[in-house]
């Protein structure tokens, strides 16, 4: 997969602009981007939230999808070929699916919010909501921990702090 | 203690000013050439490094703007600060270890400068380096201007400054700006953005407690009387829509990687090492400046929805209001001091990388060396860039808001989509080349440009700024890989190998 990588996040990027064109290509809805409340400037109102995502609700879905794939990858990215273990590409693929977990409760929740008009409440939002507002944050938190408690293993090893370590005192060297 | 609002409100405004004066002379006696003034001689501990990082990534928007976004489009605006998590974390992966790294082997003071190491193409450089002089002229300016309106509503609240002009505000604020980045450099900068930082944390939490206390049902209150009004507007997507969302968490978190006042406090640190404690310090720090932005324009919303008070004039009142209604004079005073701190750790990390940018890098582009004396020509030019920007805002205020709008549009967008690729990705693929660089660049400024210039509204509430990015990675990707690949120099292979 190393070096290969950058051909998947092309690939990726390629077919969310594609999505992009579909979009905006896609049949226009009034409220696509919500209107003006009817009663109070300067606040603005999203109205009938099944009609916007009549003709793009699976494209924007698949483009989040795409994004959250394109976060991971970037992410991987950013590791030394070397470094890119089995064991990393594990821990990616799981901090892949944890965020698809979250994005998919979170665009569910929506949906049935549409359909019933009802929803529960998880710490002051909405059901729906509190998985944007807690979960979005919480979806980058293995990323987070694989960085700062696995910084010695995949982003910076000893290994690597002695070569770089020896290419400073080669410049150096040089310079004298 | 009531009575005495407006009087509490200008005493912690003032004690923060003058701290940022103390602090300039006192970090002028640490500055003593061009690294120092420009990148502080890569000597920060993880602390400092973490709190400027933050403080410099939510500015005079986020205090203000914030907290309007949220009245005016509901929950749609959480996406730019929940999506941080994600942004911060792909920062360091890709970006931290190896700018650290060039700037120490190439003794680089700029971003320009690691650019042009990394691309050995001064057409990279000159293009960055315009990028950011762009850049930080619109910030500026508008930074500037909210700076003089907010000094203006405090201080015509009191007997003594009843009558006081936007102008002598502007000088006011900006003469304190001006003092501390010429006297102590970057130095004072980070410093300031510490005590900064931890003003704006102490305001995010002291807010959320506050607001979570108007209505007796607490939040999930607000949220319901806001979700009875308008479904939508508290569902995830919030009254902008679906793809508005997903736009602001794809620029938002990719392009934090890419913001060049944020980037050059990662080649800052002391050590490489301490950027895994640098990465959950500063989220921490970020998360919880950011409940302000929730917590008012939540509560500003739902409290106009059922009557509890009048609807607003604008939506950037949002804070200022909820501040003078909801909170006791002391909070007030705090986080107005907050609201100063967010505006002037941004303000002064632009003028350094301008100040850069113009005395360091596009000489450097043109002649092929850099001007002699720079640190007594960084400090003349940070005095002028302050001036300049003034008078933009200044002249946008009073004559016509079109020039700093324009410039306005080089923001967080146009950063993001020119130089997220550019750097990001090309620390990490030596397959990268100039000129799928200069192709990105140039393709993410004009596209920037051409839809801001030419009000181009796209369907379903796309950004201009997602289609700039996008296009941006797939040709700086594209041209790179049909394009020779390039033959590193030695230093730069060993670095990318790494």
């Amino acid at each position: 997969m190393g070096s290969k990588l950058i051909y998947v996040i092309f690939a990726t990027v390629l077919l969310m602009a594609g999505i992009l064109v579909a979009i905006c290509l896609a049949e226009p809805v009034a409220n696509g981007a919500g209107l003006a409340h009817p009663q109070f400037n300067g606040m603005r109102v999203g109205g009938d939230g099944a009609a916007r995502l009549e003709h793009i609700g699976s494209l924007a879905f698949a483009f989040q999808a795409l994004l959250l794939l394109l976060i991971v990858c970037l992410s991987a990215l950013g590791v030394a070929e070397q470094r890119r273990s089995t064991e990393l590409w594990a821990y990616m693929g799981g901090t892949l699916l944890f965020s698809l977990f979250i994005w998919w409760q979170m665009y569910s929740g929506h949906q049935a919010f549409l359909e019933t008009g009802v929803t529960s409440y998880f710490m002051g939002f909405p059901v729906a909501t509190a998985w944007q507002v807690y979960g979005t944050w919480l979806a980058a938190i293995p990323l987070i921990i694989l960085y700062s408690v696995g910084f010695r293993k995949f982003i910076f090893t000893d290994e690597d702090e002695q070569k770089y370590q020896q290419l400073l005192e080669s410049i150096a060297a040089k310079s004298e | 203690m009531e009575a005495y609002r407006q009087e509490i409100i200008v005493g912690a405004v003032v004690i923060y000013m003058v701290f940022c004066v103390i602090t300039g002379l006192w970090a002028m006696r640490l500055t003593k050439n061009s690294s120092d003034f420009f990148i502080a001689g890569r000597g920060l501990g993880p602390i400092v490094v973490s709190l400027a990082l933050f403080s410099s990534t939510l500015s005079g928007f986020g205090f203000v703007g914030g907290p309007g976004l949220v009245y005016s489009i509901g929950v749609s605006s959480f996406w730019m600060i929940v999506i941080s998590s994600t942004g911060y974390a792909l920062g360091f992966f890709l970006v931290a270890k190896r700018i650290r790294m060039i700037a120490d082997v190439r003794n680089c003071i700029s971003l320009p400068d690691v650019l042009a190491a990394r691309y050995n193409s001064e057409a990279v450089r000159f293009l960055i380096a315009v990028t950011i002089v762009l850049g930080v002229m619109g910030y500026l300016a508008t930074q500037i201007l909210a700076m003089a309106v907010v000094m203006q509503a405090i201080l015509s609240g009191t007997v003594m400054f009843a009558d006081i002009g936007l102008v002598a505000c502007v000088v006011i604020s900006s003469t304190v700006l001006i003092f501390y980045c010429v006297t102590g450099g970057i130095i004072a900068s980070v410093y300031t953005d510490v005590v900064q930082g931890a003003i704006m944390m102490i305001a995010g939490v002291l807010i959320l407690l506050t607001a979570m206390s108007v209505f007796d049902g607490g939040m999930q209150e607000a949220t319901s009387i806001i979700l009875a009004d308008d479904g939508e507007a508290m569902m995830p997507f919030g009254a902008a829509g679906i793809m508005a969302s997903l736009g602001w968490f794809f620029v938002f978190g990719l392009g934090l990687a890419g913001q060049p006042h944020l980037v050059t406090k990662m080649m800052m640190n002391r050590s490489i090492a301490d950027n895994r404690t640098i990465l959950p310090m500063s989220l921490f720090g970020y998360v919880m400046a950011a409940l302000l932005w929730v917590s008012i324009g939540v509560i500003m919303r739902a409290a106009v929805i059922d009557g509890v008070i009048e609807p607003l004039a604008l939506p950037d009142d949002a804070a200022s209001l909820f501040l003078s209604i909801f909170t006791n004079p002391l909070l007030a005073g705090i986080v107005f001091a907050g609201l100063f701190a967010a505006i002037m750790s941004t303000s002064d990390a632009f003028l350094n990388i301008g100040t850069a940018a113009i005395i360091h890098d596009i000489p450097k582009a043109i002649r092929g060396h850099a001007i002699k004396n720079e640190l007594f020509w960084a400090r003349v030019v940070t005095v002028i860039l302050a001036i300049v920007a003034a008078s933009f805002a200044l002249y946008s205020h009073f004559q016509d808001a079109t020039l700093v709008a324009i410039l306005g549009a080089f923001g967080w967008a146009t950063f993001a989509a020119s130089i997220f690729p550019v750097l990001a990705i090309g620390l990490n693929w030596k397959g990268a080349t100039a000129l799928g660089a200069v192709a990105a660049i140039v393709s993410a400024l004009l596209i920037n440009f051409i839809i801001q210039l030419a009000g181009i509204v796209l369907p379903y509430g796309i950004l201009g700024g997602l289609i700039a990015f996008i296009v941006s990675l797939v040709l700086f990707i594209g041209v790179s890989l049909v394009t020779k690949k390039p033959e590193l120099d030695a230093d730069m292979e060993a670095v990318l190998n790494i």
